[in-house]
């Protein structure tokens, strides 16, 4: 009976012997390696051992500061009590300062002091661990894609939290840490700046959020599917093409007219996700700074289409002659 | 120890799922078709049959009194100190109070305003208050009657739905507690009245509470495609967006009865509804500031919100869920005296109120 | 003609499920079979549909072209032509496309001896675009449901769709979606990073690396690496998420709820344990 690689495997694998790793000069791993259940289904059932080092070490310590600030502002407006606290999460939030308060370093704690504290913490945080990528990376003698890859989902972030609220000149343009309330925030900026959907490196940012879903798609259907001729050696099959490639190139030059190499699906791979933070993070850098209304910026470009009017002519009551308008009779 | 928390956490998840299905309050078709702009817009308004009926079986128009024989007596010269129907005949000033009392007050009876030993006697608070609400429905008859309310017209009903205190008032939201750090911008909280989202809870103060010295108060879009003056923060849009909510609930209907949404702003591509609900806006301010707010020394403490502000009215007060009240019911036609201007205009107490403007 | 240089040992007859030996040839690098034939039946009439659709409207205008489904008067009936019958024909013609399409690309993971994990995958998007302009429309009870076909105005419905729950981020189907979204791209971009970062050495150490270099990357960095045959079940997996989520989250949104969405978080609020 043909062996078959589903979403979940009937095999474990579990090393004999754990892995700990490719030896090298730095190679302070930390952890006694043990197999989870839970991920033998999907993967490897190793879990560690993990590479300790200062860097990560840091990083998760400004982390956990941020965290904490964050948790503890939540906590704080709901008065402390703990049972709201978790009833009412999803909707609490540390919010940015106030708009009056503008690019002021430390405003009062409690007016916006804290977030601006969170986010220091946070985004040094999130640049350490930058740092700790790209050093291991290094350190295997590997090339530095992933850190690389990192740095436009990190540029996104630095665009919303930090380079944006510079360039409007105020930190109240940032978004708040909480679940709801950061949903709210984007739907408001949307209705704000005149629907993002208007704006074109939105509209590529989701292009490529949906490409890379997609590819994904493809690529792991496309590995799964070739794998009983051992496709998910792809570094074996870059370097030395097998049937396993040739199977899977062919799929898609049969079904599209087109393929691509074991190696360069990895490189389309590659560009869709980094591009989906990096045009989306130009988007919302425009908005407001460059753009202040997508709309009218489609309109002004002959982009929005027109539809035929189903109601009379409808007019702001406020431009109408003074007699007529007025807030009051 | 890991069995234990698998079963556990098995359990919660099940429970959450289950209460989840059983007490979100989930509908399922069929629907009503209600198209509100060009097709394939997206512009429709979403009812269920059965929710739709529910709605109108909920808001059904009270039996009007049945007419009576006018008399050539006026109210004012039979009984004393009638301040705001003098020049009602007597037989339909007797056939409203009764209808008044059916609307506002039906297990109190006259009780609920009058002294019974004298019923001119102005001691109860109610009584002071339904003056100036009578003096209210006559302004919204026919100060905002263009505008606003039509041929429908409101009575006290329209409000108050049989109880004494309509249901839908609400209050100057109280203060964050204060604690080690009490800001949350005035929002962030469960709270139905932002609709369980989490936008801000103050937009009721803010926008409604009386007119407005900008006009434009609670436009957040820019007019040009490019910056030009200093545009309004995020914060402000969220505060209009709570707003929108709270009308789009009122009215049982969603953003699309209005706007098409890829352009909230553009009033070219909007609904002759967004125009009434303009007046609508400004119509809410001027009861509220002029009516409503003046009351709050004649309320005993008891009717007075967190913060000793009196009740004052939204959208929901009268909408109650539907688009129109009570179905777009004629209410004020039976009567007639509720649809004519009001004498006088004097505020309670007598204290002279400035004449609308 | 148009064949890899190992193309010609694999471009052998059967495999296929309809037509027998009638269409199983190649046009150029393009596998026929008998549903590429109904594959280029519908999508050339469906795209000739959409430009006479084009021709009839307002604009040639790329951007603007708009072929809008019926008004919610028509129900589930036929329209006219001119007022929404085009968009009932194309969708027809795009439903037709898709399927034939998924079935060919079965028949050429017949021919190749591999498993079919792509056309099943392919058939989860078709779902969701058959629960978006079919399923949700019927339970709706009313074509006119269905998203315009045109590349703003689909937008604008999506807008204005989404409005009509008063804040569409709220739909928790929805967040599931996003999340799946979000997460795919996030684990597509740390496995092509991994793989080209393999073979792809700095110039100082100009050694590909192996299998064993990646496993070892990410658990040095985070304490896990899921496998050279593991991430692509999990990816696949995330991206088959996002679709099937996308399409609980807009057929929810009508047909079983009518209220702004931030309101159906009130089970979570009025639970017994803290109401």
């Amino acid at each position: 009976m043909a062996y078959y690689q589903n979403i979940f495997t009937q095999v474990q694998v579990r090393p004999r012997v754990p892995e700990h790793g490719i030896p090298i000069s730095a190679d302070a791993r930390v952890g006694k390696p043990f197999n989870s259940y839970l991920f033998g289904l999907i993967g490897n059932g190793q879990v560690g051992p993990i590479y300790g080092g200062y860097l990560g070490a840091l990083s998760l310590a400004c982390g956990l500061i941020a965290f904490e600030i964050i948790g503890l502002n939540m906590w704080a407006s709901v008065n402390w009590d703990p049972v709201q606290f978790v009833r009412q999460l999803p909707w609490l939030a540390l919010e940015p300062p106030l708009p009056k308060h503008g690019l002021k370093v430390l405003p009062p704690l409690n007016e916006g002091g804290w977030w601006l504290i969170a986010g220091f913490f946070l985004t040094v945080s999130i640049l350490l661990w930058w740092l700790r990528l790209y050093r291991r990376a290094r350190a295997l003698g590997l090339g530095t894609h992933v850190p690389w890859a990192f740095a436009s989902a990190i540029w996104l972030y630095l665009v919303l939290g930090f380079i944006r609220p510079l360039m409007m000149g105020s930190w109240s343009e940032a978004v708040p840490f909480g679940i709801f309330p950061h949903l709210d925030w984007t739907a408001a900026f949307s209705l704000r700046y005149g629907n993002l959907f208007y704006n074109p490196f939105h509209m590529l940012s989701i292009v490529f959020l949906y490409g890379s879903t997609l590819l994904f798609a493809m690529h792991g259907g496309t590995i799964l599917a070739c794998s009983r001729y051992g496709a998910e050696r792809e570094i074996d099959q870059i370097v030395d093409r097998g049937t396993a490639t040739e199977r899977a190139a062919l799929f898609w030059r049969w079904t599209m007219g087109f393929n691509a190499t074991m190696e360069s699906v990895h490189r389309w791979a590659w560009w869709f996700a980094v591009l989906t933070t990096l045009t989306g993070g130009i988007g919302i850098l425009l908005t407001g700074t460059v753009v202040d209304n997508w709309y009218l910026w489609a309109v002004k470009h002959g982009v929005a289409p027109a539809y035929p009017e189903v109601f009379g002519p409808i007019q702001d009551p406020l431009k109408l002659p003074l007699k007529a308008t007025g807030a009051t009779p | 120890m890991k069995t234990i928390g698998v079963i556990v956490s098995g359990v919660v998840a099940l429970f959450l799922t289950i209460a989840q299905f059983g007490t979100a309050g989930w509908t399922r078709p069929p629907m009503v078709n209600q198209q509100h702009g060009f097709r394939g817009t997206g512009m429709d308004i979403i009812q269920t049959r059965a929710g739709a009926a529910e709605i109108k079986a909920a808001n059904l128009a009270p039996t009007p009194a049945d007419p009576v024989e006018a008399g050539t007596d006026k109210a004012g010269a039979v009984y004393e100190n009638v301040k705001v129907l003098q020049d009602l005949p007597v037989e339909e000033f007797n056939r409203l109070m009764v209808s008044m009392t059916e609307w506002v007050s039906p297990q109190q009876g006259c009780t609920y305003c009058h002294n019974t030993e004298n019923m001119a006697d102005d001691s109860l608070y109610q009584k002071r208050v339904a003056r100036r609400m009578l003096q209210m429905t006559q302004h919204i008859n026919t100060a905002w009657k263009e505008k606003h309310v039509g041929e429908a017209g409101v009575t006290c009903y329209t409000c108050h739905r049989g109880n004494r205190v309509p249901a839908q008032i609400w209050f100057d939201a109280p203060s964050p507690t204060r604690g080690f750090i009490a800001r949350n911008n005035g929002q962030n909280l469960a709270t139905p009245s932002t609709g369980l989202a989490s936008l801000p809870y103050t937009y009721l103060q803010d926008f409604l509470a009386k007119p407005e010295a900008d006009q434009g108060a609670i436009r957040v879009n820019a007019t040009t495609a490019l910056p030009g003056s200093p545009g309004k923060p995020i914060q402000s849009a969220e505060r209009t967006f709570a707003l929108m909510i709270h009308m789009s609930e009122s009215l049982g209907v969603n953003c699309t009865y209005c706007h098409n949404t890829r352009a909230v702003a553009e009033w070219s591509q909007s609904t002759p509804q967004r125009t009434l609900a303009w007046h609508g806006i400004r119509m809410v301010r001027d009861l509220n500031a002029d009516y409503l707010t003046p009351l709050t020394g004649v309320f005993p403490a008891n009717r007075l919100g967190p913060k000793g502000d009196a009740p004052k009215l939204n959208c929901a007060t009268c909408h109650n869920g539907q688009s129109k009240p009570m179905g777009g019911a004629h209410v004020v036609e039976p009567y007639p005296e509720l649809a004519v201007a009001p004498a006088t205009t004097s505020g309670p107490q007598g204290v002279p109120v400035p004449a609308a403007q | 003609m148009a064949m890899l240089s190992f193309e010609r040992k694999y471009r052998v007859r059967g495999g296929t499920l309809l037509g027998g030996d009638l269409f199983d040839f190649w046009v150029g690098p393009f596998y026929v079979g008998f549903f590429g034939v109904t594959t280029l039946f519908f999508s050339v009439l469906g795209t000739a549909l959409i430009l006479y659709g084009a021709a009839i409207g307002p604009t040639w205008n790329i951007w603007q072209i708009n072929i809008a489904p019926p008004d919610l008067k028509y129900g589930l009936a036929l329209a006219p032509l001119k007022e929404g019958g085009l968009w009932q024909i194309i969708t027809i013609c795009a439903i037709g496309a898709f399927a034939s399409w998924a079935l060919r690309e079965v028949e050429i993971c017949r021919k190749l001896g591999i498993g079919y994990h792509v056309p099943f995958a392919f058939s989860v998007a078709i779902f969701a675009y058959v629960v978006l302009v079919v399923v949700r429309p019927l339970l709706m009870g009313a074509w006119g449901y269905g998203f315009p076909y045109g590349i703003l105005s689909h937008l604008d419905w999506v807008s204005n769709t989404g409005y009509q729950y008063l804040h569409f981020h709220y739909n928790p189907a929805h967040m599931l979606a996003v999340t799946f979204f979000f997460t795919t791209t996030f684990a597509l971009a740390l496995h092509g990073s991994l793989i080209l970062s393999s073979t792809n050495p700095p110039k100082d150490d100009d050694v590909v690396k192996t299998p064993e270099h990646e496993d070892t990357f990410f658990r040095d960095t985070i304490g896990y690496s899921i496998g050279t045959l593991g991430i692509h079940r999990l990816g696949l997996f995330l991206a088959l998420s996002a679709g099937f989520w996308s399409a609980v989250c807009i057929v929810i949104s009508g047909p079983f709820w009518t209220r702004g969405w931030p309101e159906w978080w009130g089970w979570w609020l009025n639970l017994p344990v803290w109401r």
